[in-house]
């Protein structure tokens, strides 16, 4: 059977393949996009699309527990990865459970979610740029490498970005370290005004900002900043802009202008999700989808130009041995993703893009022995190390008012200590205790143990839940070569398809900063009398370090980046500065495997600009 | 003559601000009543007056336009919160999607009446309807009451939501009677005809017209910053443009239908259509969807729409909270719903007279009438069978 030609083949409907999906239909090409999971989640209108959605948020309501995945469906035929599961594989043992084959000598304790949507299902929402500095690392503070791209460059495109999400912030309270007055251009204002910062932010800003700290002999200031979230909120009227157009003649994407901007409602109707509500529950799901998810774009996509097969899982590319050129991509549709049946099938283009997930990505490529001259696929694999400190307040701070957070310290992204230890960002997170110790269930469980039941529980948990406080400081890692990806024939999936085998650790720029960020917190916990109850445990934690005798736990951020980076050159990089890989011209690359560096922003902002980026040149190349 | 025939009879055929919508209605004259039922060579002073010919008449109808707007809502939230959860989403998706959009009415009915110089009255006893009762300013044709979600209750929706009669060939006699001599409406629709017409005339009357150009009295609008979830556009109004297309948008997403809903052949449905209420509560009834070919004359011919008439609390008909005052628990619970509701009826009046982002307050309250109404469909009433409800009562 011969199979249809379409202008792009697109692995993944995630955040980066939905966009590029989008921006190219839109300007007339024909888009075939192959996603792994099931036909329902890809639903976009009505009721299918309210059903769909309404089993999500079932699942997450029955799971016992509410990790970022819990909603959504895990496939025998192409699984997730499980953040319960991530036990490291033992030396001549059965491998423990769970789709990560886990090498260490540090289980890497970050997922992705594997379906319609991709991670943005579950993202928490927050959209922060990466500052001038995170793209010139080696230049200004030789560590690490510098990006072939500048912020400039990036600029227009994270303003696409901002649009396509849907960003509310207020523009006037993102002061960064090391940004100059041109970081947004004049007059700039986001799409919608920002979302209110929780009652907690409040009573903990009071006291925080313009705190002084010091840390490693030096004193700072801190400052407490709204953080700019990719959820609905009130549409600004200063905004312009309406969609992203292809301009034919200039060969440019840009903003197209309109009378004023309307947010993206639920997927299912116009009545719900206009607003952010403050359910609380953004990770892993926003019930009532006033929270940015890469479906929506998808919606607006041209329908008459785009395919999405479904049950689709890429195995492997096919390169012409001659010219290099990708001739096909190779994928297996299974029928029940509980059994190992499926049809061998393959996809034919012009133009190829990979947009799987970093993790994925890699794996396919190395499947394929694809675009790795330069040795780097599945190398520097990195992600945002979460230190979280957490404490009781003297007050009641109320935490689960609004989104999980509405505002962060950044006084240490940026700045002279990154050339003796890395940055991090603090966000005040809104979700008491619930992450280092699950809270409120634990508190409940230790009440009972306790002999509380009735009223004297419930004033128990009162009194308890709303004075916890979390802390949390997300470390920027380093790329490095040995934190991999890599594949083994020993270990493959139900399909026959390879499991990442992940290598992972932490060194001591990174460890060095843990030490830095601890004692910021014992000031930050001082000022605000909070009474600190984080307890880094070396037997049940996972990722237990130990730096200068002191013990610190660190967590995954779901920030996976770096497994194909992009560079100046084919020796030193996977894809070039236009995302395109060195070995392959009609080959490119999405998603935050081709971050060279991590910074401090969450990363999907800064994929998405990457992903105009690359729907760009692809128009360009077409 | 034909030029005016066209703007009555003719029209683009979506609502601005929305292309998915149809503009089903027919489109409202776009010249005065005078210079429209102008006959050649008759006086001015012989022209048929329409019914709403003072500013005052016009301030009484439009408070009257957001009274009847308000009272259609606690009828249907009672047919919806006393679906049992987790069962009838269909259902239950239609009658919420009815319930913004008449939310919508409501504001925007107060914006027109802000804009000529009116002040809304809504945190007021009389502004909460007695169920059951007549819909204000009907022909009193048929009772409205506060009833579970049943067919009988859907089949009331459907008379409230039920399209005006198609115009009349064009007679200025006839459409005089229809249009300017009619003592209570029989449809909604009509109602808001006849305030259009009022307002075109009044306008035309009054030196300088009747839209105030002040920005005090700008600020009362309520705007797409302070309202929004309804689906349609909310309007601010500062002209008699505006004042059309508010109308338009209340008219065209309530009834909808510029013919009668049983002799149309149009094709007006599809998925991508926003159909009008009349057709969406039919959809219920007939427990099938419209199918992209189907006219009003067909009616739904689509998928089956599973309702279950069953999973729903079999809560009594127009409680009081009088009807508690045995169930001490129960009482409480009902007051504490009514203090609600007069506390949420007292926030929309802020933000109808300049305070707008007073709605935003109103979220919260939205959510809790919503727990609390659950909560009393889940009380039985006594030994009757039946379960309490949600009386919605002025209760300061």
């Amino acid at each position: 059977m011969e199979s249809k030609h379409y202008d792009v083949v697109i692995v993944g409907s995630g955040i980066s393949g939905s966009v590029i999906a989008k921006t190219l239909t839109n300007a007339g090409k024909k888009v075939l996009i192959l996603e792994a999971g099931l036909q329902a989640g890809i639903a976009l209108e009505g009721e299918a699309a309210y059903n769909v959605y309404q089993d999500y948020i079932r699942t997450f309501y029955n799971a016992p527990a509410k990790v970022p995945n819990s909603p959504y469906p895990d496939l025998k035929d192409a699984p997730s990865i499980d953040v319960l599961q991530i036990q490291k594989l033992q030396p001549g043992q059965v491998p423990p459970p769970g789709y990560l084959v886990q090498k260490g000598p540090l289980p890497f304790a970050s997922d992705c979610m594997r379906g319609p949507g991709g991670t943005t299902m579950h993202w928490l929402g927050t959209t922060l740029r990466m500052l001038p500095n995170d793209f010139r690392m080696k230049s200004v503070y030789d560590q690490n490498v510098d990006w072939p791209i500048s912020y400039e460059h990036l600029k227009p495109f994270y303003e696409m970005a901002e649009l396509e999400i849907g960003v509310s912030g207020n523009v006037q309270d993102q002061h960064y370290p090391g940004i100059g007055p041109d970081f947004f251009g004049e007059d700039y204002v986001y799409p919608m005004r920002k979302i209110p910062q929780s009652y907690m932010d409040g009573l903990i800003s009071k006291k925080t900002d313009r705190l002084k700290v010091t840390v490693n002999d030096k004193t700072y200031q801190l400052s407490c900043i709204s953080t700019p979230q990719g959820r609905n909120s009130v549409p600004n009227t200063r905004y312009a802009y309406s969609k992203i157009i292809w301009d034919k003649t200039k060969k440019k994407l840009r903003l197209a202008k309109a009378d004023q901007y309307n947010n993206i409602p639920s997927l299912w109707d116009n009545y719900t999700g206009e607003r952010c509500e403050g359910n609380a529950s953004c990770v892993p799901i926003c019930p009532v989808q006033a929270k940015y998810n890469a479906l929506k774009t998808l919606k607006k996509a041209n329908k008459e130009n785009l395919e999405v097969s479904t049950r689709s899982v890429v195995s492997r590319i096919i390169i012409d041995k001659k010219n290099k050129r990708v001739e096909g991509i190779e994928y297996k549709r299974y029928e029940n993703p509980g059994e190992p049946e499926h049809t061998n099938l393959t996809a034919k283009g012009t133009i190829y893009v990979l947009a799987a997930s970093a993790i994925e990505n890699a794996k396919i490529l190395l499947a394929s022995d694809a675009a790795n001259t330069s040795d780097q696929v599945g190398r520097n694999l990195m992600d945002h190390l979460v230190m979280l400190t957490w404490g009781l307040s003297k007050e009641k701070v109320y935490p689960y008012r609004g989104p999980g957070s509405t505002t962060n310290i950044p006084t240490f992204r940026d700045g002279e200590f990154r050339k003796e230890h890395a940055a991090w960002i603090s966000p005040i997170d809104n979700w008491g205790w619930s992450w280092p110790v699950f809270s409120p269930g634990s508190d409940v469980s230790a009440a009972i143990a306790n002999g509380l039941f009735g009223k004297a529980l419930r004033d128990h948990i009162n009194e308890v839940v709303t004075r916890q406080v979390l802390l949390h400081f997300e470390v920027e890692q380093s790329p490095e070569p040995e934190n991999r990806v890599t594949i083994d024939p020993a270990y493959k999936d139900a399909l026959g398809n390879y499991k990442p085998v992940i290598h992972y650790s932490v060194s001591d720029y990174m460890l060095k900063s843990f030490e830095a960020a601890k004692i910021v917190s014992d000031q930050i916990f001082e000022a605000n009398d909070i009474e600190d109850h984080t307890v880094y445990n070396p037997v049940t934690d996972p990722d237990y370090v130990v730096y200068k005798g002191q013990g610190y736990t660190f967590r995954g951020a779901g920030h996976i980046v770096g497994t194909h980076r992009m560079g100046f050159t084919k020796d030193d990089s996977v894809v070039d500065k236009d995302q395109r890989c060195w070995d392959h011209d009609n080959l490119f690359l999405a998603g935050c495997g081709n971050m060279p560096t991590l910074g401090t922003s969450n990363p999907t902002l800064t994929m998405t600009a990457l992903a105009f980026n690359v729907a760009e040149n692809i128009l360009k190349q077409l | 003559m034909s030029d005016l025939l066209n703007k009555i009879y003719t029209g683009s055929t979506t609502q601005p601000g929305n292309p998915k919508r149809q503009k089903l209605i027919k489109p409202l004259p776009a010249v005065s009543p005078a210079r429209l039922f102008a006959v050649e060579g008759a006086e001015k002073a012989q022209l048929p007056q329409p019914l709403i010919k003072t500013l005052d008449d016009l301030k009484r109808n439009l408070q009257t336009a957001v009274e009847l707007e308000h009272s259609t809502i606690p009828p249907y939230l009672c047919a919806l919160y006393s679906i049992k959860e987790g069962t009838n989403t269909v259902a239950s998706t239609i009658i919420r999607s009815v319930v913004v959009e008449e939310m919508l009415h409501m504001i925007l009915a107060a914006n027109i009446l802000n804009a000529i110089g009116g002040k809304p009255v809504i945190n007021q006893k009389e502004f909460v309807p007695t169920y059951p009762g007549y819909l204000p300013g009907s022909d009193k044709s048929f009772i409205v009451g506060l009833e579970k979600f049943s067919k009988e209750s859907i089949d009331v929706f459907l008379k409230i939501e039920k399209p005006s009669p198609p115009l009349p060939k064009f007679d200025p006699e006839q459409a005089a009677d229809l249009l300017f001599e009619d003592p209570g409406f029989q449809t909604i629709g009509q109602f808001y005809q006849a305030i259009m017409l009022g307002i075109e005339y009044v306008n035309e009357n009054t030196p300088g017209g009747i839209f105030i150009d002040d920005p005090e009295v700008h600020k009362r609008q309520v705007t797409q910053e302070h309202y929004y979830g309804s689906g349609g556009m909310i309007v601010p109004v500062y002209s008699i443009e505006n004042a059309r297309e508010a109308i338009e948008e209340i008219v065209g997403q309530g009834e909808g239908i510029d013919d009668t809903i049983d002799d149309s052949d149009a094709k007006l449905f599809g998925q991508t259509t926003e159909y009008a209420h009349y057709f969406r509560f039919n959809e219920l009834l007939m427990e099938r969807m419209y199918a992209e070919d189907d006219t009003p004359k067909s009616g739904p011919t689509g998928d089956p729409i599973v309702v279950d008439w069953i999973a729903v609390h079999n809560m009594k008909a127009n409680p009081k909270v009088e009807d508690y005052k045995d169930q001490p628990d129960l009482l409480t619970k009902a007051k504490e719903f009514n203090q609600s509701y007069t506390q949420l009826l007292d926030q929309i009046h802020k933000a109808c007279n300049g305070e707008p982002e007073q709605l935003m307050k109103g979220i919260a309250l939205m959510y809790k009438l919503k727990y609390l109404a659950t909560e009393l469909m889940n009380i039985p009433l006594g030994d009757s069978g039946m379960m309490a409800g949600p009386t919605f009562e002025y209760e300061p």
